[in-house]
C-alpha cells in the first residue's frame, strides 16, 4: 500500500478518534457513554498500528507528528489513573489518617531533621554563651539595634503592640504566608540536594540558639521563652517537618538504590504530600498565635501562663502526630 | 523506521515512550522561550483575577478581616492555580494552552496530584534569585529542558506543535522561488513520483550527518539530474538549494 492511499483511507478514523478524545476530555467520566469509551479504545489501538505503519511508509514529518500527537493523546487518556475522591472524604482522610500516619512512618527522617535543628541551636547557644562577641558573626546586624534588656523594657513599658482584631488578622496572615513559603524552600532544598535541607534547618537552629543566649545573658530569658514559645512550639516543628519531607523526596531522587528514580519517586511523592499539607496547616495555626497571643506582654498575660500554653500546644501536636494506632504500612498493606 | 529516525533532527532531545502496544511515542520537550511566554501569561491572569475578585471581596467584607482574607485569597490562588489546572485540565494551564504546551509525566501519562503539588512547590527554588533564574539555568543544562520542579516530580513540559517547523527548516523554502513558475511546477508534479519524493525528504533529513564531500557529491548528482529533468537553467543556484527547493514545492500542500 502506498502512503497516499493509506492516508486517504485512514484519515476519517483519525478524525473520529480526535473527536472522541475532545469529548472525553470535556465530559466527566460518569456521564461518558460506555459505547463511546469502547470505540475510543478501539480507535486508539488502530491509531497505534497506523503510526507504526506510517513510519515505515513515509518520512513526512507533518503526517508523522500529527499521528504521534494523536496517539500520545489517546495513550494519556486510555492509561491514565482514574481514582478520584470527593473533596470532603479526601479532607477527612487527610487530617485524621494520612498526616499523622505518614509522620509516624517517617519518624526516622523527622528525627534527623529535628537533630539538625537542635544541633544548630545548641551550637549557637553555646558559642554565644562562651564568647558574646561571636553573636555578631552569627546573627544578622538588624538584631543589634538595641540590647535584649532594652527591648524587653521598651515592650513591657509601652503600649501593647497589637490592639485590634484587624491588626492581629493581617499580621498573622502575613506571618503564615511567609512561613509557608520558607517551609517550601526548606523542602525544595532538601529534595534536590539533601545536604541543603539539613543545612537550612541547622542554620535556623544556630540563629535561634544565638538569639536565645543573648536574652539569657542579659537576664531576660523568661521573656524570650514566653515571647517565642507559644507559636514556636508549632512553628519550629513545622519547619522541621517540611525539612523531613524534603529529605524523603531527596532520598528518592538522589539515592534510589536498586530501583529507577521514577519508581522510587512514585513511592515517595504520595508521602510528601500529606507531610507538606500538614506543615502548612500547622503553620497557619502558628501564624494566628504569633500574630495575637504571642505579642501580649506581661501586663496582659503573665509569662507563666504563656509558657504553659506553649508546653500544652507542643504536647498536643506530638500527641496528634505520634500517638496513635498502628502505622500506614501495618494497616493499609 | 530508519527513515523516520533520520528525519528527527533533534532525535536525541526527544523523550521516547513505549506504549503497551509497543508503539514508540515521541515527547518533544518545550523550549525555554515558549515556557517563558506561558509563565508570563499565567502570571498576568493570576494578577488580573486577584485584582478584580480581590477588590470585590474587599468591598463586600467588613473591614476587620478584609485585608487578611485578601492576602489568603492571593496566596491560595498563586500556589493553587497551576496545581488545579495541571491536574484537572490535562496538564494545561490557560497560559500553557495558548502556547501549545502541556505538562506530562515522564511516561507520557497525565500528571497526578502528587506530582503537580511537588513541581509547583519547588517553584519557590526555581524562581530564585530573580524571575526563574535558577530554573532557566537548570533547564538549559538538562537534556529534556526540565526545571528543578520537573526533576523532583519526574515531569516534563512538552511542545505540541513542532512538526511544521521541522519541515520548514528542512526545505528552507524562503530562500528560493524560481521553481514557482507554472511550467516547472507542472513538470514537477507530473514527473516526480511518490518514491522519489520520499527519497528527497530522506536525503535532506540526513544531509547534516554526511561528510561535507559526500554531501556535496550526492547533492550535485541529485541536483543535476533534476535540473536536466525539469529543464531548469539557473546560474548561481547550488545543487543543494535546488533539492531543498524541490522538496518545498513537493510538500507545499502539507506546509
Amino acid at each position: 500500500m502506498d502512503i497516499e492511499s493509506f492516508v486517504r483511507e485512514r484519515r476519517p478514523r483519525w478524525g473520529r478518534l480526535e473527536q472522541l478524545l475532545d469529548e472525553a476530555e470535556r465530559v466527566p467520566d460518569r456521564s461518558f457513554d460506555p459505547n463511546k469509551i469502547q470505540e475510543l479504545v478501539r480507535s486508539y489501538r488502530q491509531a497505534c498500528s497506523d503510526l507504526n505503519h506510517a513510519r515505515s511508509l513515509t518520512a513526512d514529518p507533518v503526517l508523522l507528528e500529527r499521528l504521534n500527537l494523536l496517539t500520545g493523546r489517546g495513550y494519556r487518556y486510555v492509561y491514565r489513573n482514574t481514582r478520584r475522591q470527593g473533596l470532603r472524604e479526601a479532607l477527612i482522610a487527610l487530617f485524621f489518617r494520612e498526616i499523622p500516619q505518614t509522620f509516624r512512618q517517617e519518624s526516622l527522617r523527622v528525627g534527623v531533621a529535628a537533630g539538625a535543628m537542635v544541633l544548630g541551636a545548641v551550637f549557637g547557644f553555646v558559642t554565644v554563651l562562651v564568647n558574646p562577641h561571636h553573636a555578631r558573626d552569627l546573627i544578622p546586624a538588624v538584631f543589634f539595634a538595641e540590647s535584649p534588656k532594652q527591648r524587653v523594657e521598651r515592650i513591657e513599658k509601652g503600649e501593647e503592640r497589637i490592639t485590634g482584631v484587624e491588626e492581629a488578622a493581617s499580621f498573622s496572615t502575613m506571618l503564615f504566608t511567609h512561613n509557608i513559603k520558607v517551609s517550601f524552600l526548606a523542602f525544595s532544598l532538601g529534595a534536590l540536594t539533601l545536604v541543603g535541607g539539613a543545612w537550612i534547618l541547622f542554620y535556623n537552629g544556630v540563629l535561634l540558639g544565638a538569639v536565645a543566649a543573648q536574652y539569657f545573658q542579659d537576664g531576660v530569658g523568661t521573656f524570650f521563652v514566653a515571647w517565642v514559645g507559644p507559636h514556636g512550639a508549632l512553628e519550629l516543628p513545622a519547619i522541621i517537618f517540611s525539612g523531613a519531607a524534603g529529605l524523603r523526596a531527596g532520598q528518592a531522587l538522589l539515592m534510589p538504590g536498586h530501583r529507577s528514580i521514577a519508581s522510587s519517586l512514585r513511592q515517595a511523592l504520595p508521602r510528601v504530600r500529606p507531610m507538606l499539607l500538614g506543615t502548612a496547616a500547622i503553620l497557619v495555626l502558628a501564624g494566628l498565635i504569633e500574630g495575637s497571643f504571642s505579642q501580649f506582654s506581661a501586663k496582659t498575660i503573665p509569662y507563666s501562663f504563656k509558657i504553659a500554653v506553649a508546653a500544652a500546644l507542643f504536647i498536643l501536636l506530638l500527641a496528634y502526630l505520634f500517638v496513635g494506632r498502628g502505622t500506614w504500612s501495618s494497616r493499609a498493606r | 523506521m530508519e527513515l523516520a529516525r533520520a528525519m528527527n533532527r533533534n532525535e536525541e532531545d526527544a523523550a521516547v515512550v513505549l506504549t503497551p502496544e509497543h508503539v514508540p511515542i515521541r515527547l518533544n520537550p518545550a523550549g525555554l522561550g515558549t515556557r517563558f511566554w506561558a509563565t508570563l501569561l499565567d502570571a498576568f491572569i493570576v494578577m488580573l483575577v486577584v485584582t478584580v475578585l480581590g477588590g470585590a471581596l474587599m468591598a463586600v467584607l467588613p473591614g476587620a478581616i478584609s485585608a487578611s482574607v485578601m492576602m489568603v485569597f492571593a496566596f491560595v490562588l498563586k500556589w493553587g492555580y497551576d496545581m488545579y489546572f495541571e491536574v484537572r485540565r490535562q496538564g494545561q494551564t490557560p497560559g500553557k494552552r495558548l502556547c501549545g504546551l502541556r505538562v506530562v509525566d515522564r511516561r507520557g501519562l497525565p500528571i497526578t496530584f502528587q506530582q503537580a503539588f511537588v513541581r509547583n512547590i519547588v517553584r519557590v527554588l526555581d524562581f530564585a534569585p530573580v524571575f526563574y533564574g535558577l530554573g532557566a539555568l537548570v533547564a538549559l543544562c538538562d537534556r529534556y529542558g526540565r526545571r528543578l520542579g520537573d526533576i523532583a516530580a519526574e515531569t516534563l513540559v512538552v511542545q505540541e506543535r513542532a512538526a511544521r517547523r521541522d519541515l520548514e527548516t528542512l526545505s528552507q523554502e524562503r530562500r528560493f522561488n524560481s521553481l514557482r513558475e507554472p511550467r516547472v511546477l507542472r513538470r514537477v508534479r507530473r514527473l516526480i513520483g511518490l518514491e522519489e519524493r520520499e527519497f528527497l525528504l530522506a536525503l535532506c533529513a540526513r544531509a547534516d550527518r554526511l561528510k561535507p564531500e559526500a554531501r556535496f557529491d550526492l547533492m550535485e548528482d541529485v541536483g543535476s539530474h533534476y535540473g536536466r529533468l525539469l529543464g531548469i537553467e539557473e546560474a548561481g543556484l547550488s545543487a543543494e538549494n535546488l533539492v531543498r527547493g524541490l522538496l518545498a514545492v513537493l510538500y507545499s500542500e502539507s506546509l
